[in-house]
This record gives structure tokens, C-alpha cells and sequence, in this order.
């Protein structure tokens, strides 16, 4: 491969948000009938991801129980059904949101995809898929939310002290 | 359906183990988890929700979840079985009296579809207490002989001073990872 094939290759890779290289595994995993069907699917779930709407429905359920949440040590057993919910609504709507977009959407080759290709999303995104697999992380987007509800995260603008110039 | 189980999938080829620690209310439950993870154990209240902690315990990540033990509480425990691959049962040794209502809770754990393939530690827990009952007293009035479905292990421990606490997680951490990841 001379150079400049490679530095296309790389450039088209930082485009489509993925590693380069991967174009060559995916060929390698078995579906070549279909070989950019996964990068096809990652792009439209980054899409539904960072859409507005996703956001607001996002936004509305962390509005409507994050009053019910503390910041302490302890969690209240109420969290749980919250979370439930929360788990349940969020996947739906992706996957219905990739029924819509993708040709022959097929959530569990997706997945299968998505599991051996985990480097291919971009942090963001994982992290808010992580939000649907770990508690933890659940809980921690609920209290950060709360608090920029409620104004209480850290505002700079009380560190500065404005004094009169004098000449 | 999907994300959260893919998820799972993904942390379990980075060795996780999601360990549940139940028990009658005053056990011990909440001390047992704060001794694993290094904290004081002397300041605890009766837990009225739950308690998440991860513990790394040589190359695996341990969930331990902590739930409330009160009777009322006890029809919640249901919804923290999930994927749930071993459990911490804790026995307060020195409540005798409430030995009968223990094993009950704990032969109903035992026949919980979703918990079928979980090993069970049983913890004797307040060793440390006069008048604490003996290992064999305990493994007789919980019936233990009679679980046959589960790798069980009964173990006397003390929360407080933390006597074969990190032993006894040990066995329970070794059987799952027979089960889990060898293979």
C-alpha cells in the first residue's frame, strides 16, 4: 500500500469515527454480503444519540424522578424501578429509532456486531450506553442533572472580585 | 432486547461477578461489605434501601449489592436477582431465636428460578459474641444439608473484627469463576 492510499484510508477513518483498519476486520468477521451494514448502523445510533429529541426525551425523564434522588451512600429501593424505566424506554426508542433508519435492521446481529467492535464507538457514546447497563453510572447522570438543576454545580463567576481602577 | 445485556456480556470478559448479600435485618450485611472495602464499620445504621459496592478481589470485579434486610423490605429483594452469580447469605449467630424465620428466607432464596445457578456463602456472623451458636448448630437449624441444588459453603465470621471474612469470599469468588470462566 503506498502512502498516499494509507493517509486516505486514514482520513476516511477519522470521518467515519471509527479506527482505521476496522474496514479490514469487519471484512474478516463474517458478513461480506454486507460489510459496511455495522459502520452504517453505529453512524444512525451516533445520529439518534446526539439528535434533540432523543435529548428531550432524555432530558424529561431525568426531570420528571430526579427529585426523588439523593446524593448519599445509600440508595433508596424506589432507584431501582426508576432505572427499570429508564433502561426500558431509552432502548426502545433507539430501536425503534433503527427500524426507521436502517434497511432490515437486525438488533441482534447488531449487537453481536457491537460487542466485538466496542472500539468503534466514541467515548460519548458508550458512556451513554453505559448509562443503560450500570446502575452506578445511571445514578451518577441522575445527581449531575440534578444539580445542574439546581444551580448548585460550581459557578465561577464568584471567584472574581471586581474593584475600582484607579489611576 | 438488548443494550443492557450486550453490556453485560462486554464486563464479563473483563471477570465481573455480581454477588448479592442478603439476610435477616440486623445480620450483618452492611458491616460484611464495609469490612471488604475497607471503610469503618462501627458507625451503621439499619440499611433501609440498598448499598453498591465494587471490590476487586485478585482479577475479578466484584458488584456486591447490599439490600435491606427488614421484613418489609424483604418482597424487594426479588428485584435485585438478575444475573445475580453468587450470594452472600448472612446469619446473625447470636440471634438464635430467629433461626427458623432465617432458614425459611433462605430456603425461599434458594428455590428462585432466576437465582439457579448462584453459590451460596452462608456467613455465621458474630463469632466474636458470647453466646454465639456453634457452626454445626447453625448448618443444622438452616438445613443446609438439604440444598443440594446449590454449591453451598458455611463459614464463622466476624464483620466486626473482619476474622475469615476475605477468606470466605474467597471460596465464593473461586466457585464462580469455575463456573464462569473457565472454558
Amino acid at each position: 500500500m503506498d502512502v498516499n492510499k494509507n493517509e486516505q484510508r486514514i482520513f476516511e477513518g477519522l470521518e467515519l469515527n471509527y479506527i482505521p483498519g476496522d474496514e479490514d476486520d469487519l471484512s474478516m468477521d463474517g458478513s461480506p454480503e454486507k460489510p459496511n451494514y455495522f459502520d452504517l448502523i453505529v453512524g444512525q445510533l451516533e445520529d439518534i444519540l446526539i439528535d434533540q429529541r432523543f435529548q428531550q426525551l432524555q432530558q424529561d425523564f431525568l426531570n420528571k424522578y430526579c427529585h426523588e434522588f439523593d446524593d448519599s451512600e445509600e440508595n433508596k429501593l424506589s432507584y431501582t424501578g426508576i432505572f427499570e424505566e429508564y433502561v426500558c424506554t431509552i432502548e426502545r426508542t433507539i430501536e425503534e429509532k433503527l427500524k426507521l433508519t436502517v434497511p432490515n435492521f437486525d438488533m441482534d446481529w447488531f449487537l453481536m456486531e457491537l460487542q466485538k467492535n466496542k472500539g468503534s464507538l466514541d467515548g460519548e457514546v458508550f458512556e451513554m450506553l453505559y448509562t443503560l447497563s450500570d446502575f452506578v453510572a445511571f445514578k451518577s447522570l441522575v445527581l449531575d442533572f440534578k444539580a445542574e438543576k439546581e444551580g448548585r454545580n460550581p459557578d465561577f463567576a464568584n471567584a472574581f472580585t471586581v474593584v475600582p481602577l484607579r489611576l | 432486547m438488548g443494550f443492557q445485556k450486550i453490556l453485560k456480556k462486554m464486563k464479563a470478559k473483563e471477570k465481573e461477578m455480581r454477588i448479592l448479600i442478603l439476610g435477616l435485618d440486623n445480620a450483618g450485611k452492611t458491616t460484611i461489605l464495609k469490612h471488604l472495602n475497607h471503610e469503618d464499620p462501627t458507625t451503621i445504621s439499619p440499611t433501609l434501601g440498598f448499598n453498591i459496592k465494587t471490590i476487586v478481589y485478585g482479577d475479578y470485579k466484584l458488584n456486591m449489592w447490599d439490600v435491606g434486610g427488614q421484613k418489609s423490605l424483604r418482597s424487594y429483594w426479588k428485584n435485585y436477582f438478575e444475573s445475580t452469580d453468587g450470594i452472600v447469605w448472612v446469619v446473625d449467630s447470636v440471634d438464635t431465636r430467629r433461626l427458623d424465620d432465617c432458614r425459611r428466607e433462605l430456603h425461599a432464596l434458594i428455590e428462585e428460578e432466576r437465582l439457579v445457578g448462584a453459590s451460596v456463602l452462608v456467613l455465621a456472623n458474630k463469632v466474636d459474641l458470647p453466646g454465639a451458636a456453634s457452626l454445626e448448630d447453625i448448618r443444622e437449624r438452616l438445613e443446609l444439608d438439604n440444598v443440594t441444588t446449590h454449591h453451598w459453603k458455611i463459614v464463622r465470621v466476624s464483620a466486626m473484627t473482619g476474622e475469615n471474612v476475605v477468606p470466605a469470599v474467597g471460596w465464593l469468588v473461586n466457585d464462580i469463576s469455575q463456573r464462569l470462566f473457565t472454558i
